[in-house]
């Protein structure tokens, strides 16, 4: 019996040990660059990463990432003068663009439909608009210099807050810990195919296992649909709330985003008080080809084909190469 | 609980841990450990049908006793039909019932009345109900044939019909293999534990990596067939043929390694069954221990082939439409095990059913002969042709499948419907076949190699197939626990 269990440990040490070798030389995992808070207190990447950014198993998505000087995914270092013809957008991962070459991101395309103008890619994972205001704010000489910015917006999830706050929940996965089982290939790669979701979900429900289970409340028709209002309401009020602390230049910034997930309200508050946006569900809607990946909902190559082509086409109408903006 | 599931990965190492510390000091201790496991690991599921279980298994230990001490044959009989009525009863009412009424309703339909469905009952199927209701059986059976004495231990007898490895989908042990070594006190083996180990880890593999990276696909064939080429379709079926087989044969692997585990040896039930060279050579590979159940308790009491060509042809046709309504309360499954006994019949006529029983493919060669390739490619190209009916969901979408395959004979390149390379799938299975091909001679050691660094490279390479192939979001049970 000793000699099973003795045997077997070695055994998995010594499997472990080897798969770990082979996810590193077949690069199965992801790179995960690492993120910082600098002292305007805006989150972003360490500036000057380069690593790899990997889907799902067998590598159904690779791409290559480079964080710039600015800590932020991008194959042009952003330096704004009065000169040029700058663009920049700014919002989630969206914006952020592991998903896809840095040089085949969405500002990269759109610079090819437009070659006069740079555009510039704020994007980061999990920014939401109190986070692209702040970030506005916190670099205003730059943001000044720029001649157009466009902030992606999700009306369901970014207007959760009405004020800026760090998120620390964000940062803490910078923790020595989790740094440490990063330096894991084999861990990593198990984590982001889902093999250690059923041992995290025992763990949260051994953990949980003497509180005491809340009753299900039996939400009617009626009541769900006041819960909606209530949170529409309390969205547009964060909105408000969030342009007044930290400014909204109408003629200089445009919203980017889905109609199709956006409430009637917002839009018809947008557009009754000259919010400018640009709505990218038409080319969604009259495509025949999957928009986004197949391991989450991140767009695909063609669905930031599609959404550079209605920023690119929105820049042409204001005529951004003039610099005659509104 | 499923045994590619956490739960498992737990309750396994403990409930070894347990037998083989704290209650390997007799016999009775080890039975009634084994008992509680089993009943645990079943209960999980649905505690409720572990009522249908013990109802199983008292019927069957009273009735083993009566027939035993019956001196008249008369009396053994009518103990027989009460094991087997109960038996069949239980089986009729969770699987068929519905099945029965429908099919009514259907017949008198046709007949210009009008009947409503109204009979019809929700009914939950008890997992492994069509598995444990027949081994209880064929001890009865075995009895009644004095094949078997019973036994007067209770918990033993519990213990063969629970055991909960080979309790919900088999192999379908026959008392006189598995109650001997339940009555004996198991001691442990460290060979018979690292065999065990190996079985469960090729099973997983074949599980994880071959049945489960497929289902996608083949459900999406099944589902959309009406919308694809012939070329999508027939790759479809022979998916869903490597799928079935190594959804079951990873499932039996798995159960067998977990039982030597704990010192018993189950009975093989696949042995590399796309490898044959005949119908009749399939099914002496496929399931071995329900066809040898039929051919024990069903074929055989029906005078076999000791009787006239016409006789053995309706004894053949009869065991293959049985087997195949065992599978399922659907018209797919009687159409799949007639199609068996038509390809079975002329096998038969020809006298070749029984040329392959005691030799493998390529027998002291490195690789086939051509007339072998052909062979196999004709039986495996027949066997998957049935599986349309086994896969579709209705008679009518089988033939409709069918019918697709004949109108849009076409070739296509098939995407994968969750935008996957299917080149990975098409280089596992060549990998796969050719990797089967290489341990064809021994289904109970999958990891035979002299070096340990050979040994030891497959391992890691089993494993990393694992992590290549798993999909966390797919449905991981086993299709015959459906049956």
């Amino acid at each position: 019996m000793k000699k099973l269990i003795l045997k077997s440990f070695l055994y998995i040490f010594l499997i472990l040990i080897s798969l770990e070798v082979l996810v590193r030389v077949f690069h199965l995992s992801k790179d995960t660059p690492t993120r910082i808070l600098d002292e305007s207190k805006v989150e972003k990447w360490m500036p000057n990463q380069n690593g790899f950014s990997v889907t799902g198993n067998r590598r159904q998505n690779f791409s290559e990432y480079h964080i710039n000087n600015s800590g932020y995914n991008s194959y042009r270092e952003f330096n704004p003068t009065k000169d040029k013809i700058e663009v920049a957008l700014v919002g989630d991962s969206f914006i952020e663009g592991f998903h896809q070459n840095y040089y085949n991101s969405i500002g990269k395309k759109i610079e090819k439909s437009i070659p006069e103008i740079e555009v510039y890619e704020y994007g980061y994972a999990g920014y939401d608009f109190a986070d692209q205001l702040h970030l506005i704010l916190a670099y205003k000489e730059q943001f000044n210099v720029i001649d157009h910015v466009i902030l992606g917006i999700k009306f369901s999830n970014d207007l959760t807050r009405g004020k800026y706050e760090v998120v620390t929940s964000r940062l803490a996965l910078e923790s020595p810990m989790n740094n440490l089982l990063k330096k894991s290939k084999l861990l990593v790669y198990c984590k982001s195919i889902g093999i250690l979701d059923p041992p995290q979900q025992l763990l949260y429900r051994l953990k949980n296992v003497l509180k005491p289970v809340p009753p299900i409340n039996n939400v009617s028709e009626e009541e769900l649909l006041q819960i909606k209002n209530e949170k529409e309401h309390l969205y547009l009020a964060n909105f408000n709330s969030l342009i007044d602390k930290y400014g909204y230049d109408k003629d200089h910034f445009t919203l980017l985003l889905d109609s199709r997930i956006t409430s009637n309200l917002f839009l018809t508050y947008l557009e009754e008080n000259d919010f400018r946006y640009i709505d990218f569900s038409q080319y969604f809607e009259k495509s025949n080809k999957s928009t986004i990946l197949i391991y989450d909902r991140h767009w695909n190559n063609h669905g930031r084909d599609l959404v550079a082509k209605a920023i690119s086409k929105y820049l042409k109408e204001i005529k951004i190469k003039q610099k005659k903006i509104f | 609980m499923l045994f590619n599931s956490l739960d498992f990965f737990i309750y396994l190492p403990v409930v070894f841990i347990l037998y083989w510390f704290f209650f390997h000091k007799n016999l009775r201790l080890q039975n009634c450990f084994v008992l509680g496991a089993s009943y645990l690991f079943y209960g999980m599921w649905d505690w409720r049908f572990l009522f249908l279980i013990l109802a199983s298994t008292i019927v069957d230990y009273i009735v083993g006793q009566y027939i035993h001490n019956s001196d008249s044959t008369s009396l053994r009989k009518r103990w027989l039909w009460v094991s087997v009525v109960f038996n069949i009863g239980l089986l009729g009412f969770f699987k068929y019932y519905n099945f029965f009424v429908d099919s009514w309703v259907d017949l008198v339909t046709i007949f210009g009345y009008q009947m409503k469905s109204s009979w019809t009952l929700q009914i939950i199927l008890p997992v492994g109900i069509s598995f444990y209701t027949f081994q209880t059986m064929s001890y009865s059976l075995d009895i009644y044939y004095k094949r078997l004495s019973p036994t007067k231990d209770f918990i033993s007898f519990a213990t063969f019909v629970g055991f909960f490895p080979q309790l919900v989908a088999g192999p379908i042990e026959r008392a006189s293999n598995l109650l001997s070594q339940i009555t004996t006190k198991r001691t442990f083996s460290y060979i018979q534990c690292t065999e065990g180990l190996k079985l469960i880890i090729w099973g997983l593999f074949k599980k994880v990596v071959i049945a489960d990276s497929i289902a996608p696909i083949v459900d999406d064939v099944f589902a959309n067939y009406s919308s694809y080429p012939a070329s999508t379709l027939i790759l479809g079926v022979t998916l869903f043929s490597f799928q079935v087989y190594g959804d079951f044969s990873g499932y039996s692997d798995i159960a067998i390694g977990t039982a030597k585990l704990f010192g018993i040896e189950l009975m093989s039930n696949f042995k590399f069954p796309n490898f044959s060279r005949n119908v009749a050579e399939y099914w002496q590979r496929w399931h071995v221990s329900l066809s040898t159940w039929f051919r024990h308790y069903v074929y055989i009491p029906l005078g076999g082939s000791r009787v006239s060509k016409l006789k053995s042809i309706r004894n053949i046709i009869i065991i293959f439409l049985v087997s195949g309504f065992w599978h399922g309360a659907n018209w797919t499954f009687i159409a799949w095990g007639a199609i068996h006994a038509i390809l079975y019949i002329p096998v038969f006529l020809i006298g070749r059913n029984r040329l392959y029983m005691n030799n493998v493919v390529a027998e002291n060669r490195w690789f086939p002969s051509i007339t072998e390739i052909f062979q196999i490619l004709l039986t495996f190209s027949l066997v998957t042709f049935s599986r349309v009916f086994f896969r579709s969901e209705s008679i009518t979408d089988a033939f409709g499948f069918l019918k697709q395959i004949y109108n849009n004979f076409s070739f296509e390149i098939y995407e994968h419907p969750l935008g996957y390379r299917m080149i990975d799938y098409f280089i596992l299975l060549g990998l796969f076949i050719l990797y089967e091909f290489r341990i064809r001679r021994d289904e109970r050691s999958p990891f035979k190699f002299k070096s340990k660094v050979v040994r030891f490279i497959v391992y890691t390479l089993v494993i990393l197939g694992m992590l290549l192939f798993f999909d966390d979001n797919i449905d991981r049970s086993f299709i015959y626990f459906q049956f």
